[in-house]
């Protein structure tokens, strides 16, 4: 198989969750466009929210999902969370009122995913240092008391932020390898796709014997 | 239906079926010959039900009832069956005297018919059960039938029911009545009964051989190269009734090689039913046939979208679609809603794994099999979509209630603005209030797509002009919202119904990634919270919102809604005023090509009028050319001015000494589409030699050798009288009228190639007539005598009887000859082309009489000129016809 939009393994689901204001669209956009959105307005459009990225040699189409974060919609998303491998769950960090919401976010996808899906939590701004409401320690320690993955990125710079998407990935691709991912789940949020066409070839012969007449 | 009062009641041989709940009587008490005049005579009396009482309604959709139907019965009775409401007509007097025939043969007194005609083997009546309130539970139904036999087939009820209520109780049909019953079975032996209607197979063994038949033609028809398109405006497009479709199909195609079976079931006697067993009265069962629309809808698609996959691609994913259609069908009486959407997941599965390992699908790459998942999936659920209650809003839930409930809640909602809902729109800024139309109408759309794809389609274009709307940068923050308030402007139909479909029966692989999913699922979180919005979701005061909820739906959002009808009004004026543009610039350019022309024109005539200068300048003989002209002038003179001069006179001479021959003159005025030259030929003729004419005739004619008007006469009347013969023994009752087509459709077999007159003489007729009743010099006569077809029995049998060479005919008739005469003595003359004209018209309207004649009479007189055409006993034939109504009256 040569290289193409269409080459790849897997499809991986995420969501980016958390509350309104937080960045989770300038995540996303800084991941699939590598570009800081407020240079570039609507995004969401043709190549929609997708990158094709590589782990351990597989080429992997993540399929990234923005959430709405507003409270009085909390009742009613959860519908995005289906199917999702990936849950990035963001804050702000000069905004101490978004992390605190964390645990309710954290409820909601414990809640909707399978026990599978890999949570990632971000702490978004880390350029605005200046204004920073909650220390990375903190973050860190409730990232570990839930067993998430954290790191502070920032969408602006793009610090940090391929690598949030990166090791989600490479976590899930682990999760499959162990066999604690079951692919042909349609809750999985997983897509195989198996590219490889050698194995069929013996029987064309036979079935055009059997046509041809 | 006199003869029904005769019938011995005590003679009737009643026989009975009894089985588990089912009680049943049944018999042949009127004999067939009076069932036969008691069938004809409903069919010309009764007359049956159109319009709305036509159609039936299925859970909620409207179809054409597969049969014709009326009710009688006494004064203020009504039915109800399917929500259909049938007013009983007055009672007709042989349905009266059937009832009658009831009374006196089961003692029992029917108040109520329903009468169903089942037009043809098409025709139908579906698996029911006699259970309506109104009817008197303690008598029995009477069911009488007549005209061709049917199958009436009993089912217990419980061998309907699903699950562990199921029984296996075998249906009970009714023997066949008037036929011994081997007569009857299936042609395959399959034990069941055959149906001349099915080629004397039953319903399923023909249904098998129609399918067999139809692979055959289809395969023999795939393997021509060009795309058959038999019928493109049906296409894809399925008609709304399209559980009935099926029929149509079927009747088109058997109606071309099957005739039309007339077959009046005069159903169900009402009066009551034991509620403990189904009846159905129905020639086939509910087994569904896929109509070959979605086979030929796929191919056509297919080859316009895979042109580079093989036809082994094509006919798996055919093959697929048919699998997956009988099984969701057959299933979706069985399972639940969310049963079947599992199966129909598992399908899309199987399918999905069969494209990774068949060898068929080796060379596709995976872009395309995805695209080949659409395409199956669009058109196996497009057709099942439109089967009532099977995937959109299924019986056994609740979506159409929730749809309603749905668009009433919109519709309460319709005050809430986008303040509310904290959406960045501007109701000022008409790009704002473009989109909003745009994305609006995009999801009123979602209802008329048909597919779970093509909803999606709509969904995600909707989608867009929302994400379009929303300030930059879009986020799903501001989607959310957007999208909400856009529903609830749209108040689209069916809403749940719609969500509902696509996530039950959408492949839940693309529902959950990709773009189409991403929408789809905001579509959903829109829906969700519509449903459970409260007034702290839209963040105002408890008071507030019940005050708002509690006005009356037509008040609130009145600012939006007029600015959404405004958008609607400025698209429609943009469309309008483009339209107009477009116009206008067609007309300037009109306007330009005319004065182009104009230019052109003139310089043409510029030209032409420098060129003739030039040439006249340059010619300066003008002398000469004028010495010329003289002489050329006068030899046209010579040459036109006698013939128009007699033409005029003769005709006019005709006209005052033969006035009461009315055909004669019209004759020689119609036939002047040739040019007057002839005319005069024509009429001059009769009056200088009449009797060479008719010892022409002698000569030439050898098989009627007709030597005065006596000699004729004698002939003449041989020869009708014969062919009265072959005209009126028909044991089968024809008119002379039919015997005179079977003749005329003999006459190319009979006569030779040379002689073209007979098919010619057709033709001719059809104009003669038409200028008949045209012309105005005898337009008073004329039509009385013409209304008569001269190809109408009582016409024929006239000419037959009257005689026009007899002593007594007038001096008109005789004159009429002679100068017919002429005409035919042109014959000779001028031999093949006018003669031919002038002679057949005039001989036309007798030509059944001499056909017939012809062959049986002179077979062997197939080789003679084409002056048998112009026999004298046909001529004088000819004559009678338009005078005959003159003379014969006077009689009567």
């Amino acid at each position: 198989m040569t290289s193409g939009p269409y080459n790849y393994s897997y499809i991986f689901k995420y969501i980016i969750i958390g509350d309104m204001g937080v960045g989770k669209s300038c995540l996303l956009h800084q991941f699939t466009d590598k570009k800081f959105m407020a240079d570039c307005p609507h995004t969401i459009g043709v190549e929609f929210g997708t990158r094709i990225i590589e782990v351990a040699g597989q080429k992997i189409k993540l399929q990234i999902w923005d959430t709405a974060g507003q409270e009085r919609f909390r009742a009613v998303t959860r519908s995005y969370y289906r199917g999702a491998a990936g849950a990035l769950m963001v804050y702000d960090i000069t905004r101490r009122s978004t992390y605190n919401h964390l645990s309710s976010w954290l409820t909601d996808t414990r809640n909707l995913t399978n026990p599978s899906t890999v949570i990632f939590l971000i702490g978004n701004k880390s350029d605005l240092d200046g204004q920073r409401d909650v220390t990375y320690e903190e973050a860190k320690q409730f990232a570990d008391e839930n067993g998430l993955m954290f790191v502070e990125a920032s969408a602006k710079t793009g610090q940090n932020v391929e690598e949030a998407f990166l090791e989600t990935a490479k976590k899930i691709y682990q999760s499959i390898q162990d066999g604690r991912l079951d692919l042909n789940a349609a809750e999985s949020g997983v897509q195989h796709k198996p590219a490889s066409p050698g194995r069929p070839l013996a029987a064309p012969p036979a079935a055009r014997d059997n046509c041809a007449c | 239906m006199e003869k029904l009062k005769e019938i011995e009641m005590k003679a009737v041989n009643w026989k009975s079926i009894r089985e588990e709940g089912l009680d049943l009587e049944y018999a042949v008490p009127i004999p067939k010959n009076i069932a036969n005049d008691i069938f004809k005579e409903l069919e010309n009396s009764l007359e049956y039900f159109t319009g709305d009482l036509s159609k039936i309604k299925v859970f909620g959709k409207v179809y054409p009832l597969p049969r014709q139907q009326v009710a009688y019965g006494d004064p203020g009775i009504t039915y109800t069956y399917s929500g259909t409401t049938v007013p009983a007509l007055p009672w007709p007097a042989p349905v009266l005297a059937l009832r009658d025939f009831l009374v006196a043969l089961r003692g029992i007194k029917y108040d109520f018919v329903l009468v169903n005609k089942y037009r043809n083997g098409n025709d139908h009546m579906g698996e029911h059960r006699d259970n309506e309130p109104e009817l008197d539970p303690t008598a029995p139904i009477a069911s009488l039938s007549f005209g061709q036999q049917r199958t009436f087939v009993l089912k217990h009820r419980d061998a309907r029911k699903t699950g562990i209520d199921k029984r296996p109780i075998p249906p009970v049909k009714m023997p066949s009545l008037r036929i011994d019953q081997s007569d009857l079975k299936c042609k395959n032996g399959c034990d069941y009964f055959g149906n001349p209607q099915w080629q004397g197979y039953c319903s399923k063994c023909h249904r098998e051989q129609m399918q067999r038949q139809r692979k055959a033609e289809k395969e023999s028809s795939a393997t021509l190269p060009k795309p058959e398109q038999k019928k493109p405006d049906r296409g894809l497009r399925i008609p709304s009734h399209s559980s009935f479709s099926k029929f149509e199909e079927k009747r088109l195609r058997q109606s071309e090689t099957l005739k039309k079976a007339n077959l009046l079931k005069f159903s169900v006697f009402k009066k009551s039913s034991t509620d403990d067993h189904d009846h159905s009265a129905e020639k086939r069962p509910p087994e569904f046939k896929i109509p070959g629309i979605v086979n030929e809808g796929m191919k056509r698609e297919f080859r316009a979208r895979f042109p580079q996959l093989g036809p082994a691609v094509d006919r798996d994913s055919r093959l697929f679609v048919h699998s997956f259609i009988m099984d969701v069908i057959k299933c979706a009486n069985v399972l639940t809603v969310d049963e079947l959407s599992e199966r129909v997941q598992r399908q899309y599965q199987r399918f999905m794994k069969h494209m990774d390992t068949s060898s068929h699908f080796a060379n596709v790459e995976a872009d395309t099999k995805e695209l080949l998942m659409d395409f199956v999936e669009k058109h196996a659920m497009t057709y099942l979509h439109e089967l009532p209650s099977v995937v959109f809003s299924p019986s056994g839930t609740d979506d159409e209630r929730l749809d309603r409930a749905m668009s009433e809640r919109i519709q309460q909602l319709s005050w809430v603005g986008e303040r509310h809902l904290d959406c960045k729109l501007h109701r000022d800024s008409p790009d704002c209030r473009q989109l909003l139309y745009k994305a609006i109408s995009e999801l009123l759309g979602m209802d008329s797509a048909l597919s779970p794809g093509d909803k999606l389609c709509r969904v995600r274009r909707c989608c867009r002009h929302v994400l379009r709307l929303c300030a930059a940068p879009a986020s799903a923050d501001d989607l959310l919202p957007a999208l909400i308030f856009t529903v609830l402007k749209a108040n689209p139909p069916r809403l749940v119904s719609n969500i509902n479909f696509v996530t039950r029966f959408c492949n839940a692989q693309r529902l959950m990634t990709g773009e189409g999913g991403y929408y789809f699922t905001n579509l959903c979180c829109a829906v969700s919270f519509i449903e459970n919005l409260t007034a702290e979701s839209l963040n105002m005061d408890k008071k507030e919102f019940d005050c708002y909820m509690a006005m009356p739906a037509s008040i609130g959002g009145s600012a939006w809604a007029a600015a959404l009808s405004l958008c609607g009004a400025a698209r429609e004026a943009g469309e309008l005023r483009a339209q107009a543009h477009a116009l206008r610039t067609r007309t300037d350019h009109v306007h330009s090509r005319a004065l182009l022309l104009a230019a052109n024109a003139q310089s043409f005539e510029e030209q032409i009028a420098k060129k003739v200068h030039d040439v006249l300048a340059k010619t300066p003989l003008e002398i000469k050319p004028r010495r010329e002209l003289p002489r050329l002038g006068n030899l046209k003179e010579v040459n036109t001015g006698p013939l128009i001069d007699l033409g005029t006179t003769s005709v006019q001479e005709e006209l005052q000494t033969k006035p009461e021959v009315k055909p004669e003159p019209l004759a020689a005025t119609l036939l002047p589409i040739p040019t007057e030259s002839k005319e005069p030929n024509i009429t001059i003729q009769p009056e200088t030699e009449p009797k060479l004419n008719i010892l022409g005739f002698e000569v030439i004619e050898r098989q009627s050798p007709s030597k005065s008007p006596q000699n004729l006469d004698q002939t003449w009347d041989l020869k009708q009288t014969s062919s009265l013969e072959l005209l009126t023994p028909s044991p089968l009752g024809f008119t002379p009228f039919d015997s005179r087509s079977i003749d005329e459709l003999m006459t190319p077999d009979e006569f030779g190639t040379d002689q073209l007159a007979p098919g010619l003489s057709n033709i001719n007729y059809d104009i003669d007539l038409s200028d008949f009743s045209g012309d105005n010099s005898i337009a008073e006569e004329a039509p009385k005598s013409e209304p008569k077809d001269p190809f109408s029995p009582e016409a024929l049998r006239k000419i037959t009887t009257f005689d026009p060479f007899a002593p007594q005919t007038s001096k008109g008739f005789e004159t009429a000859l002679d100068s017919f005469d002429e005409f035919s003595f042109v014959d000779p003359r001028k031999q093949e082309t006018d003669p031919f004209e002038v002679v057949h018209r005039g001989q036309d309207p007798f030509s059944p009489v001499e056909l017939s004649k012809d062959p049986f009479f002179n077979p062997e007189k197939q080789s003679t000129s084409i002056l048998d055409d112009n026999d004298t006993p046909a001529t004088a034939c000819l004559l009678p016809s338009p005078i005959q109504p003159q003379s014969s009256k006077k009689p009567t």
